[in-house]
C-alpha cells in the first residue's frame, strides 16, 4: 500500500518489467511442471509396463516404462475371477450413494456450525472434531457395528463414514469465507434456513463440494477393510478392491503351485504377486484417474461468485 | 451443571429476566431449523463414534476377546507401564513426531506452492494435464510406491548411477541410502510428497476457485506483479483454509502413518524408522495383546487433543481463523 | 450316556452310508481310481438311503486360492457324492489377527476353522470342541493320527484340532531341494572340475577364485536374503553349519536333548566374520541388507550372482526361471544353481527336514458347528487311502498312469494338462494342504509316493540332459541324495511347538529378531578391524534377553515331545 505514494512512474516500470518477467516466469513454471510430471508419471508407467509384461520374466527386474516380454496373462488372471464384475457394481454403488450422502450431510452440518449465532455451534464443532483423534480400537468398533445391526449389510459402507471431520471443517471454512452480504441478502428476502442452505450456500460452495465428493469417492472406491471385517462371508456385498486383494493374495500361491506341479508351460505363464499387484493397481486406479478431469471444471477460477445471482 | 440448575430454579422464581438456561432454550426454539439440521447427526456421532469408546477400558485389562466384560482380568496401568518402560519408547515417540512433523511441513509447503504455480498457468488444457498427472501417484499403494523408492535408491538404482556419471562418487562406492539411519526421515518425507503432492493441492485449488476475479483485476490495476498478486490476493484468499487445515493436522502429529515406514524399514535404519504404530504392531497386535494397542491409542489421542487445543488457541491469539 | 451312544450309532451309520452312496454313484470318478479296497466291498451290501446334502462353512487363515464351494471342484464333487457334505471355503484376505479377534469377540464362528498362526488365540478362547471322542469313532482318522495323539493334546489333555498332516508309511525324501542349501552356479563347478565341497571355507574359496578369474563380468560373489520376516535365511545359517536341521531358534543336542540357542555362539560369530571378510574383499553384496524380496529374486535370476544360501521354496521362482531358460537353450545350464550341503568341519549335514509333525497349525471344529459328527465323518472318508490317492494323484488314465509294476507316473501330456486353471477346477489346489491328510513324505500301501512330486519316476521325467550329467558327476540320482539322511527327531520341528499368546517365549523371539536385524548388518559391514568391538556391543544388547529362560522352556518342551512320541 505504501507504493501508492510513489505514483505512476513506478507503475509503468513494473508493468513493462512484468511482461518480460512474466515470460521468464511462465517459461520456468512450465519447465518445472514438466519435470514434475515426469517424476509423477514414471511410477504409473512403470506399473503399467509391469502389468503388461510376462510375470515370470518380470522377476528378473529391469522393467522401466516399456514391457520387455509383452503378455496379457496378468489381465486374464485378474478378469478370470468372475466375482469382480458384480463387485465392481457394488463399488460403484457405494461410491455414488456414499458420495452423495456424505456431501449433503456434511454440508448441512457445516452450514449450521458456520452460523456464528447458533447456540449449539461450539458444542457440535468440538464434538465432531474430537472424534478425529479418538479411536476405540478394532474390537470395540466391530462389536458396535454388530450391535447396530450392520454386519452383512450394504449400509455398513455408508453409515460409519457418513460425515468426516476433515470434510466438515473444510466446507465450514468455505462457508465462512463467503461474503456475508450474500447470505444476508437471502435472509432479508425472508428465505428460511433450508432455502438459504439449498439456494445460496450449496451453489456457492460448488468447488469445495466437488472436492469433498472427490475425496469421498476415492475413499469409497479404495476401502476394503470394512468389507474384510464386516461382510467377508457375503460375496454379494464384496467390492472390487476386496476382490482384487483376494486375487493378489492368491497369486503367490499360484506361482508356487505352478512350480510344484512341474509343468514348464504353466510355470512360464504363472503370475506373481508383483505382476498381479501392478495389474490390479491399473485396474483399480484408472476409473479414479479418468474421473478427476470431470470434476476439475468446478475448480475453475472465479466461476462461482459471478455465477450466482444474489 | 450445578450452577445451571441453580440458575434455572432462580429463573423460575423470578420469571422476569431471561437468564442463562432460559435464554439458551429460547434461542434453541428460535433456531429450531438449525437444530433439526444438526442434532440428528449428533445422535449419529454418538452412536458410531462415542459409544464404542467403552473399549478404552480394555487398556486397563489383560483383554481376552472371548470373555465378557465382567470376566476380564484388570491389570491397572500395566499396559501403560510396558509402553513407557524403557528408553525405546522415547525413540519411537521421537521418530513418530519427527516423521509426521517433516511430512506435515513438506506436504503443506509443496502443496501450496504447486497450487500457486498451477493457478498462474494460462493454458487450461496444460493445467488440467499437470493436475491429473501429479494426482496419479496417490493411487499407487505404498507397496508399489515403496518398491519404486527402493529400486531408485538401490546401489544400482538411478540416483547412484547419476552420482557416478556426475563424478560425485566412484564406481564401487555406491551409497546404500536406505542403510543410512539419519537419511530415513528425509527419504520418507520426500517419498510422501512425491506420492501425495497432487492430491494435497486439490483443496487449495478449490479454495482459489472462490477468490473473486475482481480482486486480481484490482491488483493488476495497482500494478502488482505476478508474485505480488500471489502474495496479496491468492494467499490471503486461501489463508483461512490453510490455517484451519494446519490446526487439524497439528492435532494429527501422533499419526505418522504406518505402511511406508513398515515397507521401507530394515535392520540398518530401524532406530529412525520405527514409530509408535510399528512398535504397537510388534508388541501388541502380533502378540494378540489388543490392550496394549488400545493403551497406545489412548496415549496418542490424549497428546493429539492437547496439541489440537494448543494450535487452536495460538491461532486464536494470532487473530487467525480457527477451528472452534 | 444315551446321547453318546446315539451319536456313536449315528456316526457309524454316517460313515457306512457315506461309503455306500459312493459306490452307488456309477459315474463317480473317485470310485474308478481304486475300486478294490476293503471299505468299498463292505459297503456295497449296505442299505442305500441318500444322505441329506449339507453345507458347512470353513474359514481358512491362508489366502492360497479363490473362495470356493468344494463341490464345484472335481474332487470336492466326488467327496460330496460320498458324504453329502459340501464346504463353503472362505479364505483370509486381510490381517489374520484382526479377523480372528473379531470372530472371538462376537463368539460367532464358522463350522470349521483352519486359522494358521491364529490357532493359539482360538484355542485360548475356547473356540474349538474337543475331538478326542470323535477321533475314536472314526477309524481312518484314528489310523493316520493314532501314533500322534499324545502329541496333539493341549495343556488340558484335550485335542482341539487335527494338525494338517501326519507321516504315513515309509519316509520318501523330496528329490528336489526345497529346504536349506548353499547354492552355486553350475559353471563354477564345471570350471573347477566338479570338486566335492563339504565346508563353507571351501565354498567361499571357490566363489572367490571364480570371481577373480572373471573380473570383467561384474559378478557378485555372494548375497543373502534379509528382507522383513525372511531374515531367518541369513540368521539360520550357523545352525545348519553346525550340522542341525531347521529347528528355528534352537539346536537340540542329540544325546542330552538340551535346547541351546546359537545367536551368540562362535558359530554365528564365524559366519558373520566370514561375511565381513567377503564384504571387505568386495565379494559380498552389501545391498543384501536393504534389498526387498523382489530385488533379491531379480538378482538371483540375473545370472550375476555366483552363490547364496537359502531355502529352496523361497528362491524357487528365481531358480525356476533359470531352469526354464536352460531347458530351451542348454548353453544356459551354466547359470542354473546347484545345491550343496555344507558344515563347518565337513561333517554330517542335517539340511533335509526329518519327518516332522507340525503341531502349531491345524484344522478344528468350532463350538458353533452345526453337526461335528458329520464333519468328522467327512474327514474320515477323506483319509481313506483311495481318497488320499484321488486328492493327490487324481484319476487314473486322466491325471496319472500305473505301469505294469504298479508304479504311478504321469505322462508328458498329463503334466502339460495340469496347469493353474486345471488345478483349480479339478481341486488339486483346494485339497493340496488345507485338510487333514497324509504328510508330504508319506508312502502309500502299494509303495508309491503319496506326493506326485516325490515319486522318483515323476522326478526323472523332469530332468534335462545337463541335469543328469551333473548329478552323475556327483554320483547321485536325485539332489536329495547329495545330502545326509535326516536323523529321527521326535520333536521336529521345534519351531512348531505352540507358544502361548504374549508369553515370555514370544516376546523373546520378537526382541531377538530386532536385535539381530539391527546388529548383523553392522557386524558384516564393519571394518574388519572393528568387528570384535561391534561383536561385543551386540553381545551386550543380546545379553538383555532372558535367553536361559527361553532355552529352559524349550528343553522342557522337547523332552515332553519325546515322551509323548514314545
Amino acid at each position: 500500500m505504501a507504493n501508492i505514494a510513489t505514483g505512476t512512474a513506478l507503475k509503468k516500470l513494473t508493468r513493462r518489467n512484468a511482461s518480460i518477467g512474466d515470460r521468464i516466469f511462465d517459461t520456468l513454471n512450465i519447465t518445472f511442471l514438466c519435470l514434475l510430471m515426469i517424476v509423477t508419471l514414471y511410477p504409473f508407467l512403470n506399473t503399467l509396463a509391469l502389468s503388461l509384461n510376462r510375470a515370470m520374466d518380470s522377476i528378473r527386474g529391469g522393467i522401466y516404462i516399456w514391457p520387455r516380454d509383452f503378455s496379457i496373462e496378468n489381465y486374464k488372471f485378474v478378469f478370470n475371477q468372475s466375482t469382480i464384475f458384480h463387485a465392481t457394481l457394488i463399488s460403484v454403488l457405494r461410491l455414488v450413494i456414499g458420495s452423495i450422502t456424505t456431501v449433503f450431510c456434511s454440508a448441512m452440518v457445516a452450514y449450521t456450525i458456520s452460523r456464528q449465532d447458533f447456540v449449539l455451534r461450539k458444542f457440535i464443532t468440538i464434538a465432531f472434531v474430537l472424534t478425529a483423534y479418538v479411536n476405540p480400537g478394532l474390537i470395540p468398533n466391530y462389536l458396535n457395528i454388530r450391535d447396530l445391526g450392520l454386519i452383512d449389510s450394504f449400509w455398513v459402507y455408508i453409515w460409519p463414514g457418513l460425515i468426516g471431520v476433515f470434510n466438515l471443517i473444510l466446507i465450514r471454512s468455505f462457508i465462512d469465507g463467503l461474503p456475508e452480504s450474500i447470505l444476508e441478502s437471502g435472509r432479508i428476502d425472508g428465505a428460511g434456513e433450508f432455502r438459504t442452505f439449498f439456494n445460496i450456500v450449496l451453489p456457492l460452495c460448488l468447488p469445495v463440494l466437488a472436492t469433498v465428493a472427490l475425496f469421498t469417492a476415492v475413499y469409497q472406491w479404495n476401502s476394503w477393510l470394512d468389507v474384510f471385517l464386516y461382510n467377508s462371508s457375503n460375496i454379494n456385498l464384496s467390492t472390487l478392491q476386496y476382490e482384487l486383494q483376494k486375487i493378489l493374495q492368491n497369486s503367490s500361491a499360484a506361482s508356487s503351485a505352478a512350480s510344484a506341479f512341474s509343468n514348464p508351460d504353466a510355470a512360464a505363464n504363472a503370475v506373481t504377486p508383483l505382476a498381479v499387484r501392478s495389474t490390479m493397481t491399473i485396474v483399480a486406479s484408472v476409473p479414479m484417474i479418468v474421473m478427476y478431469p470431470f470434476l476439475q471444471k468446478y475448480f475453475v477460477k472465479g466461476m462461482t461468485v459471478g455465477g450466482v445471482k444474489g | 451443571m450445578g450452577s445451571n440448575i441453580k440458575s434455572a430454579t432462580s429463573s423460575i422464581a423470578s420469571d422476569l429476566k431471561p437468564t442463562g438456561l432460559k435464554l439458551f432454550f429460547k434461542k434453541l426454539v428460535q433456531q429450531r431449523i438449525l437444530v433439526l439440521m444438526s442434532v440428528p447427526f449428533l445422535i449419529w456421532l454418538f452412536l458410531f463414534k462415542y459409544l464404542p469408546l467403552w473399549g478404552w477400558t480394555t487398556a486397563f485389562q489383560k483383554y481376552r476377546p472371548a470373555k465378557s466384560f465382567s470376566e476380564q482380568e484388570w491389570v491397572g496401568w500395566d499396559q501403560f507401564k510396558f509402553l513407557f518402560h524403557d528408553e525405546r519408547f522415547l525413540r519411537v515417540l521421537r521418530n513418530t513426531l519427527a516423521q509426521s512433523g517433516i511430512n506435515l511441513a513438506l506436504g503443506f509447503i509443496t502443496a501450496i506452492i504447486l497450487a500457486l504455480l498451477l493457478n498462474e498457468l494460462r493454458g487450461m488444457i496444460f493445467k488440467r494435464v499437470v493436475q491429473t498427472v501429479t494426482y496419479m501417484p496417490h493411487f499407487l499403494s505404498w507397496v508399489v510406491a515403496a518398491g519404486i523408492i527402493q529400486a531408485t535408491l538401490a546401489p544400482d538404482g538411478i540416483i547412484n548411477l547419476l552420482m557416478i556419471k556426475l563424478g560425485m562418487i566412484e564406481k564401487g562406492q555406491e551409497i546404500l541410502f536406505l542403510g543410512i539411519p539419519k537419511d530415513f526421515w528425509t527419504i520418507l518425507g520426500l517419498g510422501t510428497v512425491w506420492k501425495d503432492l497432487g492430491w494435497n493441492t486439490i483443496v487449495y485449488l478449490a479454495a482459489m476457485a472462490t477468490i473473486d476475479p475482481a480482486q486480481y483485476e484490482a491488483a493488476e490495476m495497482d500494478g502488482a506483479g505476478r508474485f505480488r498478486r500471489m502474495w496479496n490476493v491468492t494467499l490471503p484468499g486461501i489463508k483461512s483454509v490453510i490455517v484451519v487445515l494446519l490446526i487439524l493436522n497439528i492435532g494429527n502429529l501422533m499419526e505418522s502413518g504406518f505402511e511406508a515406514q513398515y515397507l521401507l524399514k530394515n535392520g540398518m535404519n530401524i532406530d529412525y524408522s520405527e514409530n509408535i504404530d510399528i512398535f504397537v504392531l510388534t508388541y501388541g497386535i502380533n502378540q494378540s495383546n489388543f490392550s496394549l494397542a488400545v493403551a497406545a491409542g489412548m496415549f496418542k489421542s490424549l497428546v493429539s487433543i492437547v496439541l489440537l487445543f494448543m494450535a487452536n488457541s495460538i491461532a486464536k491469539r494470532a487473530g487467525e481463523s480457527r477451528l472452534f | 450316556m444315551v446321547k453318546k451312544l446315539l451319536f456313536a450309532c449315528m456316526a457309524a451309520v454316517l460313515v457306512f452310508t457315506a461309503a455306500c452312496s459312493k459306490s452307488n454313484n456309477g459315474e463317480n470318478n473317485a470310485s474308478t481310481t481304486a475300486s478294490s479296497t476293503p471299505a468299498e466291498s463292505e459297503s456295497a451290501t449296505a442299505s442305500e438311503k441318500p444322505l441329506d446334502k449339507v453345507t458347512f462353512s470353513y474359514f481358512l487363515g491362508v489366502a492360497n486360492a479363490p473362495d470356493v464351494n468344494t463341490n464345484e471342484t472335481t474332487i470336492g464333487k466326488a467327496l460330496e457324492d460320498q458324504t453329502g457334505v459340501n464346504f463353503k471355503v472362505e479364505h483370509l484376505v486381510g490381517d489374520l489377527k484382526a479377523k480372528v479377534g473379531t470372530m472371538i469377540a462376537s463368539n460367532d464362528y464358522p463350522d470349521v476353522i483352519n486359522p494358521d498362526a491364529g490357532i493359539d488365540q482360538l484355542v485360548d478362547a475356547g473356540a474349538f470342541i474337543d475331538l478326542t471322542a470323535l477321533i475314536e469313532k472314526n477309524p481312518n482318522i484314528k489310523r493316520v493320527y493314532g501314533p500322534f495323539l499324545n502329541q496333539m493334546k493341549a495343556a488340558d489333555g484335550k485335542i482341539y484340532y487335527l494338525p494338517i498332516s501326519a507321516q504315513v508309511g515309509d519316509f520318501v525324501p523330496d528329490p528336489e531341494i526345497n529346504q536349506g542349501a548353499f547354492w552355486i552356479q553350475r559353471r563354477v563347478l564345471k570350471e573347477a572340475g566338479y570338486p566335492k565341497i563339504k565346508t563353507l571355507d571351501e565354498y567361499t574359496k571357490l566363489i572367490e577364485d571364480f570371481v577373480a578369474k572373471h573380473k570383467d563380468e561384474d559378478l557378485t560373489g555372494l548375497i543373502t536374503l534379509t528382507h522383513d520376516w525372511r531374515f531367518f535365511s541369513t540368521s539360520n545359517v550357523p545352525m545348519h553349519l553346525d550340522g542341525y536341521p531347521n529347528d528355528g531358534n534352537v539346536e537340540v543336542d542329540m544325546t542330552t536333548f538340551e535346547a541351546k540357542t546359537y545367536y551368540t555362539t562362535d558359530s554365528t560369530k564365524r559366519w558373520l566374520q566370514k561375511l565381513n571378510d567377503l564384504n571387505a574383499k568386495g565379494i559380498f553384496d552389501k545391498a543384501s541388507f536393504v534389498d526387498n524380496y523382489d530385488q533379491y529374486l531379480a538378482k538371483l535370476s540375473s545370472k550375476k550372482v555366483v552363490g547364496f544360501f537359502d531355502y529352496g521354496w523361497q528362491s524357487a521362482n528365481a531358480r525356476n526361471l533359470l531352469v526354464d531358460a536352460a531347458r530351451q537353450d542348454p548353453m544356459q545350464d551354466d547359470f542354473v544353481y546347484f545345491p550343496m550341503p555344507l558344515t563347518w568341519d565337513g561333517g554330517k549335514d542335517q539340511l533335509l527336514d526329518p519327518p516332522g509333525f507340525v503341531k502349531n497349525r491345524g484344522i478344528g471344529i468350532s463350538v458353533s458347528a452345526k453337526d461335528p459328527e458329520r464333519i468328522m465323518a467327512y474327514w474320515d472318508n477323506l483319509m481313506k487311502e483311495e481318497n488320499q490317492i484321488f486328492k493327490s494323484w487324481g484319476i487314473k488314465g486322466e491325471t496319472y498312469e500305473v505301469d505294469d509294476k504298479g508304479r504311478f507316473y504321469r505322462t508328458a501330456e498329463q503334466i502339460k494338462k495340469i496347469d493353474e486353471p486345471f488345478n483349480l477346477s479339478f481341486g488339486f489346489r483346494y485339497f493340496n494342504w488345507d485338510w487333514p491328510q497324509y504328510g508330504a513324505n508319506s508312502t502309500l500301501l502299494d509303495g508309491n509316493a503319496f506326493a506326485p512330486g516325490f515319486q522318483p519316476e515323476v522326478f526323472q521325467t523332469r530332468l534335462t540332459d545337463a541335469d543328469k550329467t551333473i548329478l552323475e558327476k556327483y554320483g547321485v540320482k536325485t539332489y536329495a541324495e547329495l545330502f545326509a539322511a535326516p536323523d529321527d527327531r521326535a520333536w521336529y520341528p521345534a519351531w512348531g511347538i505352540p507358544k502361548a499368546q504374549g508369553s515370555a517365549e514370544q516376546i523373546w523371539e520378537t526382541t531377538k529378531d530386532e536385535v539381530t536385524k539391527k546388529y548383523y548388518p553392522k557386524l558384516v559391514l564393519a571394518k574388519p578391524a572393528d568387528f570384535d568391538k561391534v561383536w561385543d556391543e551386540y553381545l551386550t544388547a543380546f545379553g538383555k534377553l532372558d535367553t536361559a529362560g527361553y532355552e529352559k522352556w524349550y528343553t522342557e518342551q522337547i523332552k515332553a515331545a519325546i515322551e509323548a512320541a514314545k
